[in-house]
């Protein structure tokens, strides 16, 4: 059947699509961490591949939608896709961002401003959260998904504490306010990522078992399902 | 750098140069991907024009049904005509076979030509013509024979007689129409013994015998349930590689799954006629719009 | 509080008590007795009929009944020239009048024009299936008898007979042809057919239970006609079995209408043996008829 083929091709462009991004993110996060120019450029250069596939997601998804009106699954399948699709390139989009600062930022941040900030804590959380996504969405499996939510809330921690911690870091190595700004920047641009991500594993949780956990606090959320 | 300005245009080319990835797993990954999935580019992209309609007006009497309609189809196309009731579609459809030379009051104007050939001339035999352009009707009129029978009637009217002929011509077509597998062991069954969604396909398949180029399907599935209905589109999907389609239908979904054109017929105009992604994604003419919309009719 | 309108129960308009309820269902049953009493009224006549006949005359057959020639002796009278003279006519108005019949029944369905002189012609020939049989007799008479002279011979019988029931052949032709759906036509047409092809492949076949019917009809009529062939000059008194078509003969209901005008007892016995071998013919043939009529119908179907 038509519509078969047209999911098909549409469930392998968003896992190539979350795989571009997964690998953007994951390099951002390095560049920023070890001060790696060429990382960076790589990560620059692909920006605009992920924006083509943006659009060709956007279209596939008004196409099947026009064309052979599905419904039930196959209807949440096409909605998820269409949101999960504009959400991966706005992580795309932040990672793009952080691996802008590395170009400005002269040098790599000492590993104590790093530690003290819990960053590579931060970025291996994140990464993890975006990983368990990318898994959950390849094997149709929400269990994933929900773990997701939880380890949101370490990044939100990180982020909050950054505020009072870059106060005291700016007076301890004033030479480096620019990097210190930047590091902050990033911070939230993690921090923005984690959401996303959220979202992602809330469309995916609608998609698979039709379900919406929009909106819902942590202590509410249902039973994890494997 | 290169493809840039693919992405200005509908093309959407997903391999701009690719830079180091930094995980050569995924990079594998990535790279089945895409030789799985190709950038499909229709295949009627290129075709050559079948069937052209210039100028086009019919008349019953004194009733203008159709009015100054010009299009035209290219090969290996699935084309829809959508309307509401009395909009003229199927007359303009029964133009391409010379079906409508049967009423009294018939009178046209204008030229219909397929591949290049003027079919009103008066050169023109309308029986060979049928035979190039085969017809499937709305509700399923197998013959009252056997099966057998009714495949080969189209060759027996032609004088062919030699049956490893007909029995080749028998499996070819039943096969062509999907029905082979399920009647192959009792071919002298009566036709009339077949579900509604099988003796479709075996008027699908009668007509597919006699070797037509183009093939005019008048509402094939509006008669049948669901699952026959859809096994009827899918076989359309596959006959469009050897045949040129036109298929006139009342169901809009029907259209917007399965055509490559659609052309939109109002009280004998027609309205607007454009490939089938943008008649139902933004069509042209807000007349078109409201009808697809159910806006109105 | 009154809650009938707002939610309605079942109440008493429903049981059958109810009084109109009771005068339609009164009306029902009433029709059903009256077709019923109709029905076996038809019957009962026919059976006493029949079993009164065969009472009077089964113990008179034999094969020399069969075989022998008329003679001024009951007992030795028999109807060999009759029932030929009845199989032989039959066979012949059979094949004069059923092409004609047939052809002209296609004719007018599938290639004659909606126009004004057709549709006279149509309600004429319709109204030709009701003239009574004499005035063919006498019209067989000067045509067939005296303009081309063939006397009195089966010739001019088989085409008077022909005549008269040639317009219900046709119409029985007409109507079976119009009963069958245009989406076969449509169809034959559609795969490159031509008229021809059309009518002889499709139209033909489909009809010929309806055509069949309506022959078979028509020649049970011929079977029965005496009053044109006595006009045209058949006669009562034939010694001989028929040779050829210019013969003159002689039918069963007329041997038997002859034997039934006779004084003697015995002539009348012969009489009744006579319409019993008059039956077995008629029955014989609507059944063959029928039996291949249900035989084409079951290929077709």
């Amino acid at each position: 059947m038509q519509i078969e083929k047209e999911l098909k091709l549409l469930r392998m462009s968003l896992l190539e699509m979350t795989m571009l991004v997964s690998n953007q993110f994951e390099k951002a996060c390095l560049a920023f961490d070890t001060g790696n120019r060429d990382l960076a450029m790589e990560v620059i250069t692909n920006e605009r591949r992920i924006n083509a596939c943006e659009l060709k997601i956007d279209s596939d998804c008004e196409n099947i939608l026009a064309l052979h009106h599905p419904v039930a699954v196959d209807l949440r399948f096409v909605m998820a896709a269409y949101n999960i699709c504009s959400t991966l390139e706005r992580i795309a989009d932040n990672a793009d961002g952080i691996a802008k600062y590395v170009l400005e930022m002269t040098g790599p941040l000492s590993a104590d401003v790093i530690n003290q900030l819990r960053f590579k804590e931060m970025t291996e959380t994140a990464i993890g959260m975006l990983n368990d996504a990318l898994d959950a969405y390849e094997e149709e499996l929400p269990g994933k998904a929900y773990g997701i939510h939880n380890r949101d809330l370490i990044l939100n921690e990180i982020n909050i504490a950054s505020s009072t911690q870059m106060v005291e870091l700016i007076k301890k190595y004033p030479n480096d306010v620019k990097q210190l700004l930047f590091m902050f920047s990033t911070i939230k641009k993690i921090e923005r990522v984690g959401d996303l991500i959220k979202n992602i594993a809330e469309e995916l949780i609608f998609y698979i078992e039709a379900k919406v956990i929009k909106h819902m606090y942590t202590k509410t959320l249902p039973e994890q399902k494997n | 750098m290169a493809k840039e300005t693919d992405m200005m245009t509908n093309e959407f080319v997903l391999n701009p140069p690719m830079v180091n990835l930094f995980n050569k797993q995924v990079m594998n990954n990535i790279n089945t991907i895409e030789k799985q999935n190709p950038i499909i580019i229709p295949m009627h992209e290129n075709s050559p024009i079948k069937l052209i309609s210039k100028d086009l007006n019919v008349y019953y009497g004194d009733n203008h049904v159709l009015k100054n309609v010009n299009l035209s189809i290219k090969s290996n196309t699935i084309t829809a005509f959508i309307g509401p009731s009395g909009c003229g579609k199927s007359t303009f459809l029964r133009m391409f076979n010379r079906m409508n030379d049967f009423i009294d009051i018939f009178r046209k104007e204008g030229q219909i030509t397929i591949d290049g050939i003027d079919i009103y001339d008066k050169n023109i035999g309308t029986e060979e013509l049928r035979k190039h352009v085969g017809m499937v009707f709305q509700k399923p009129n197998p013959f009252p024979k056997t099966i057998y029978e009714n495949v080969v009637y189209g060759l027996r009217i032609q004088g062919i007689k030699k049956k490893s002929i007909l029995d080749e011509a028998v499996e070819r077509s039943l096969k062509q129409s999907a029905l082979w597998d399920e009647v192959k062991n009792d071919l002298k069954k009566s036709a009339l013994a077949l579900s509604g969604g099988q003796q479709q396909r075996l008027c699908i398949a009668r007509t597919l015998a006699v070797e037509p180029t183009v093939l005019l399907m008048d509402e094939p599935t509006s008669a049948l349930d669901p699952i026959a209905s859809a096994k009827i589109e899918d076989l359309m999907a596959e006959l469009k590689k050897q045949y040129t389609i036109i298929v006139v239908t009342h169901n809009m979904q029907q259209a917007s799954r399965v055509s490559d054109y659609t052309a939109f017929f109002y009280m004998g105009d027609l309205v607007e006629y454009s490939d089938t992604k943008t008649m139902f994604t933004n069509p042209a003419n807000v007349r078109t719009q409201n009808y697809i919309t159910g806006r109105f009719g | 509080m009154n809650n009938t309108h707002i939610n309605p129960t079942i109440n008493d308009s429903f049981l059958k008590r109810n009084r109109i309820g009771k005068i339609n269902r009164v009306k029902d049953k009433l029709f059903q007795a009256v077709g019923i009493i109709a029905t076996f009224f038809g019957l009962v006549i026919l059976a006493y009929f029949v079993i009164d006949i065969f009472i009077d005359g089964i113990a008179r057959i034999n094969w020399s009944f069969l075989t022998s020639l008329p003679s001024r002796f009951a007992d030795k009278a028999g109807i060999l020239p009759a029932w030929t003279g009845t199989v032989w006519i039959l066979g012949m108005t059979a094949i004069i009048s059923i092409p004609l019949g047939v052809s002209a029944g296609i004719y007018f369905e599938e290639y004659a024009d909606r126009n004004r002189l057709n549709n006279l012609l149509e309600v004429n020939i319709a109204n030709l299936a009701g003239v009574p049989s004499i005035i063919y007799g006498l019209l067989g008479l000067e045509v067939f008898g005296r303009l081309f002279n063939l006397g009195g011979s089966l010739m001019a019988g088989a085409f008077t007979l022909a005549l008269l029931i040639l317009p219900i052949i046709i119409v029985a032709t007409r109507e079976a042809v119009k009963a069958v759906p245009n989406t076969l036509r449509e169809a034959s047409y559609g795969l490159g057919a031509t008229k021809w092809q059309t009518i002889s492949r499709q139209v033909l076949p489909a009809s010929s239970g309806g055509i069949l019917t309506g022959t078979i009809l028509a020649l049970s009529r011929a079977v029965g006609e005496t009053a044109p062939l006595i006009v045209i000059g058949a006669l009562a008194y034939v010694p001989f079995v028929p040779q050829s078509p210019m013969d003159e003969f002689t039918v069963l209901p007329m041997q038997i209408f002859n034997w039934t005008s006779r004084p003697q007892a015995d002539f009348l016995v012969n009489a009744a043996a006579a319409i019993i071998v008059l039956l077995v013919i008629t029955f014989l043939m609507n059944g063959i008829a029928i039996y291949f009529r249900n035989k084409w119908q079951k290929k077709l179907i």
